[in-house]
């Protein structure tokens, strides 16, 4: 059950109590001037970028760099200004978009890339303010329904425009090459200099990344940043503060819009092709995970969102990695459901006892085991080998373990206390079992289902994200 | 004339379905005040659990009982379901947030979403599943007025989708159950102390308006015959929009806005071109928000200040 | 002025004159705060008007009543809870200042200038409440206040906006007699040293005497008594709004 207080008056009288207890931990890290922890990542950043050629991890930082700049930008509109734009998405794709058909064989169309960039950048600005418009009078819900709506709007006009037939032409028309994407992109070329190589692009984000992290900083410490902030607080009170809550919500609207337009382009140079489904919800969703996770509001969160959300997929990639993820996940929850470290430990014990009951029963019924070398993946393969039985038909068996582990939780759920702690042991192993039978061989699900569980665990346990501050709401 | 009319019955049978998600969204927005953005893929696994059921008899080819005990197995397996889901994430989302910030909700609801149609690829994979409709109903079974024909499957669809909006409005207004939550959707405080459990009454809202989306992915499945794990993002959407277009919070406008955006999009796709109908519905639908974003039905709200 | 089918503020008409404080009392729901509200643009009448000199304020958004010199707080004390105290009133000045977004990230002289200007006009404003708001309380939430303070505060944010009409919404409500003595003296000295004009909704009486050169009295959106306090205390309608029917006022 959730412990938050917020809003509560206890909690908000505590506020001098807390501020005094906290961990020495918390106290020295607070003391770290900020441009000193900003600063130790552009340091890593750098040097790494001045003295590596691992083209994978180059790569991981240009993906880290890109999706950072979208969680600036969407930080900047929900964070900052309060404003739940579920379209965001498809500024990005509009500015990779927009560089694709200007940049290639589609339209026959090679612009230098010192105005494409520039164009394009200020048209996708102008497409947000275009959308804000309308969206003025709408707010909260309504407003996000709008947003995701234009959301689609975009990528079903891209999805249906290879196909327009105008009246006055006798054959129809391609323009966006609609479900198949537009290969063959030109990619950067400043004035002669020409971007081959991943290092050149991870050069320019990184430096785009900098000058945007100072530039948010300074507008978020002042005047405009300030009015965001009351916006998001009570705009009906910032209205008759004097502060034009309109403007102040399109400003923030079309610089996040202009950031990802901005950002767009340098993905398509540097992808050199676009498909439209990489600019829809899965995204969407993966930009806000990340916002949220850090805490919206914060860029030090959006830093630490992003780099989350971009390091876990590459994480889950190597068989190793992730299954120490999970299992010290699932480590961590045991923990800390059971509070005390003896029962901690009797939930272990019991975990493995179920385990070793259940190869018993299996071979005793006789169900084939698996080939040991056909799972077997990696570290915790080895250490389980003797212990966890997997049988052949995995798919099936797998199947059935997720089934069995939703209705095993559905009953933790509403299970009276004596329960949770007989089911307990039975979900952990259930887990353990789903996992090496079948999560770990559909990696992209299983990030999928990663990142949606931690949503909700996150919203129950800390909905303010890492970095964000407890908020008070009057609701 | 004829052409129009098979476009507005289509329409209206689509529209049913559309009326029946937009229900479940407008229960739940009327007493949490919440946008339940799992519910499209609950509409899935409804679906999902139809073309499981039917498997599990049988199949449409070798039926081991007649077709219309089949069906209706199939569509009761697929609300109980459902509604069984619903009340899951109504405790997991919802419940734990419910003194939360605006946004924490919808997060969650977020990540059900994710986890719901991940899940449900994990399992079923990435293949679509067939109904295989034509199998059992014969589509020439059915009625004709002058040109318009009316297969079954659509009849059945249709007069399905009425009396389940018929019983819903039945329950919400005539059950202790639905006027307590009628209560709740009014005034919660209020509600409270006048001894309402709301615990119980908005797990039995979840669930109504679950299991009628399950009921609408079932028809939805008979209909266009595939299901995938993917189908319930557009549906949801549009149910989602129906909803808000009727006014949200509003059962008439639920069933109304369902009706209407089915008519639209039907229409949008026999008249205009196919390719660019959901296009031109999401803007018709922006447009018509922009000036009454309260709805058809919905009332606007004064605010204290 | 009308809610659906109730009607309020029947026929109103109010004048204030430069520098002058004068008082609105009248019992819950007789629409005061309604008066407020539509003064502040936050309610559209059905009718009427209000009048900042010879400018018409209707229909104006509540933004440019503001930059006009119209400034005020609320019943229930809405701050920007999550911000400092600082930040608060620093907030205010937004109409006031002109640093968009460009010359803020570009960290422009002139931004910066503003910057300070605005930092040091916001502190100033906070010391004319002594030293309670002063110091460390600049920085910390505005949640983290006492009640009084926050009332304060928020007397702090509309003076931010540099208004030459201040409306104070029970300014008093909720505060002890020390308090209640304090804030008497502030509504007069923002006339004084400020040269504003404030039109206030009080329930206190004490406040109401001690600060008042003209008293209006409403009840059911109309007027039923103006006058000096003394005049409006004593009024027989006055007296059975608040008590009934066959009382007499006591002070």
């Amino acid at each position: 059950m959730s412990n938050l207080r917020i809003g509560t008056d206890e909690w908000v009288a505590q506020h001098e109590e807390r501020l005094a207890s906290q961990s020495p931990l918390n106290k020295l890290f607070a003391r770290i001037p900020l441009w000193a922890k900003w600063g130790s990542f552009f340091v890593i950043a750098f040097v790494f970028g001045a003295f590596s050629d691992n083209q994978y991890l180059l790569r991981v930082g240009v993906n880290l760099a890109l999706f950072l700049m979208l969680s600036y930008g969407l930080n900047i509109v929900v964070g900052y200004a309060g404003i739940l734009d579920l379209g965001y998405v498809a500024f990005y794709g509009f500015g990779a978009y927009g560089y694709a058909l200007l940049s290639s064989e589609q339209l026959g169309q090679h612009w230098p890339t010192y105005i494409t960039v520039p164009f394009i950048t200020i048209l996708t600005a102008i497409l947000g303010y275009l959308i804000s418009l309308p969206s003025r009078r709408l707010f909260g819900d309504y407003l996000a329904i709008v947003t995701l709506f234009f959301g689609q709007v975009f990528v079903q006009l891209v999805l249906a425009s290879d196909n327009i037939t105008f009246p006055w032409a006798d054959d129809y028309v391609d323009i966006t090459a609609g479900s198949n994407g537009i290969p063959g992109l030109d990619t950067f070329n400043f004035f002669g200099f020409i971007f081959d190589d991943i290092k050149d692009y991870y050069w320019l984000l990184m430096v785009s990344v900098l000058i945007l992290t100072i530039a948010i900083h300074r507008v978020s410490a002042t005047r405009i940043g300030r009015a965001w902030r009351t916006v998001r607080e009570d705009a009906l009170v910032s209205e008759v503060m004097g502060v034009s809550v309109n403007r102040v919500k399109t400003i923030a609207f079309v610089a996040g819009a202009t950031i990802a337009g901005f950002a767009g382009t340098i993905f398509a140079g540097m992808q050199t092709s676009v498909f439209i489904n990489g600019f829809d919800l899965p995204l969407m969703i993966m930009i806000y995970a990340a916002v949220i996770l850090g805490g919206s509001g914060s860029l030090a969160g959006a830093l630490i969102g992003a780099t989350i959300m971009t390091i876990l997929p590459e994480l889950l990639r190597v068989p190793n990695y992730g299954a120490i993820l999970f299992f010290v996940a699932l480590t961590l929850t045991f923990f800390v459901i059971s509070k005390k470290f003896n029962r901690f430990l009797i939930y272990v014990a019991l975990i493995i006892l179920i385990g070793f009951a259940f190869q018993l029963a299996m071979k005793a019924i006789g169900v084939t085991q698996a080939n040991a070398e056909d799972w077997m993946v990696g570290l915790t393969g080895d250490l389980l080998k003797n212990w966890l039985f997997v049988p052949e038909n995995r798919i099936l068996w797998g199947n059935f373990a997720f089934i069995l582990l939703l209705t095993l939780i559905a009953f933790f759920s509403i299970a009276k206390p004596i329960w949770k702690q007989v089911l307990l042991p039975f979900i952990g192993f259930t887990a353990i079992f789903l996992w090496e039978v079948r999560l770990i061989a559909d990696v992209s699900t299983t990030r999928q289902l990663i990142i949606g569980a931690m949503l909700v665990v996150l919203m129950i346990l800390r909905p303010q994200g890492l970095f964000g501050q407890t908020r008070v709401e009057i609701l | 004339m004829d052409y129009l009319g098979q476009q507005l019955i289509n329409g209206l049978t689509l529209g049913g379905v559309y009326a029946l998600i937009a229900l479940g969204y407008t229960l739940v927005y009327g007493v949490l005040q919440i946008l339940n953005f799992a519910h499209g893929d609950v509409y899935m696994i409804g679906a999902f659990l139809g073309f499981f059921a039917m498997t599990w008899l049988g199949g449409p080819l070798a039926p081991t009982v007649p077709i219309a005990l089949m069906l209706l197995v199939m569509f009761l397996i697929a609300m109980m379901g459902t509604g069984l889901l619903g009340i899951v994430i109504e405790r997991f989302a919802y419940r734990p947030l419910r003194n939360s910030t605006r946004i924490a909700p919808l997060i969650s609801a977020l990540g059900i979403s994710i986890l719901l149609q991940n899940g449900a690829l994990l399992i079923f994979s990435p293949s679509i599943r067939t109904y295989d409709t034509s199998s059992y109903i014969p589509s020439t079974l059915g009625f004709s007025i002058g040109e318009i024909t009316i297969d079954s499957v659509r009849l059945g669809v249709l007069v399905l989708s009425a009396v389940l909006m018929i019983l819903l409005t039945k329950w919400v207004n005539g059950t202790q159950v639905g006027r307590a939550m009628r209560a709740i959707a009014y005034d919660k405080d209020a509600a409270v102390m006048m001894g309402i459990d709301v615990d119980r009454v908005i797990r039995w809202t979840f669930f109504v308006g679950a299991a009628l989306a399950g009921a609408a992915g079932v028809m939805n499945g008979l209909l266009m015959r595939g299901v995938s794990s993917g189908m319930g993002l557009i549906p949801g959407l549009k149910g989602f929009t129906a909803a808000v277009i009727g006014g949200i919070g509003s059962v008439p406008g639920a069933m109304l806005g369902g009706l209407l955006l089915g008519v639209i999009e039907s229409l949008a796709q026999g008249y205009l071109s196919t390719n660019f109908a959901d296009t031109i519905t999401f803007i018709l639908l922006i447009t018509f928000m922009l000036f009454r974003p309260n709805g058809i039905l919905g009332r606007p709200m004064m605010v204290k200040v | 002025m009308e809610f659906g089918a109730l009607k309020t503020l029947n026929d109103l008409t109010i004048e204030l004159k430069e520098k002058e404080i004068v008082s609105v009392i009248g019992p819950n729901g007789a629409g005061k705060t309604t008066l407020f509200n539509v003064i502040s643009g936050l309610y559209k009448p059905t009718s009427g008007s209000v009048k900042l000199g010879t400018e018409e304020m209707l229909g104006l958004s509540p933004a440019a009543i503001n930059r006009a010199g119209i400034a005020r707080t609320f019943q229930n004390v809405r701050l920007f809870l999550n911000m400092s105290v600082l930040e608060n009133v620093m907030s205010a000045t937004f109409g006031r200042t002109r640093s968009g977004l460009f010359s803020s990230a570009l960290g422009l002289k002139r931004s910066r200038k503003e910057e300070a200007e605005v930092k040091e006009k916001a502190q100033e404003l906070l010391k004319f409440f002594g030293t309670r708001l002063t110091g460390y309380r600049w920085d910390q939430p505005a949640f983290s206040l006492s009640y009084a303070n926050r009332r304060r505060l928020e007397i702090a944010r509309a003076l931010a906006t540099d208004p030459k009409v201040l409306l104070l919404d029970e300014p008093a409500a909720g505060m002890n007699p020390k308090e209640t003595q304090e804030i008497t003296e502030i509504v007069g000295s923002l006339r004084a040293e400020r040269g504003l004009t404030v039109l206030i909704i009080e329930h206190d009486m004490h406040v109401v005497e001690g600060v008042s050169d003209r008293v209006v009295a409403l009840d059911y959106g109309v007027k039923i008594a103006e006058g000096d306090f003394d005049h409006v205390a004593t009024h027989p309608d006055v007296v059975e709004a608040y008590l009934g029917k066959g009382s007499t006022a006591t002070k």
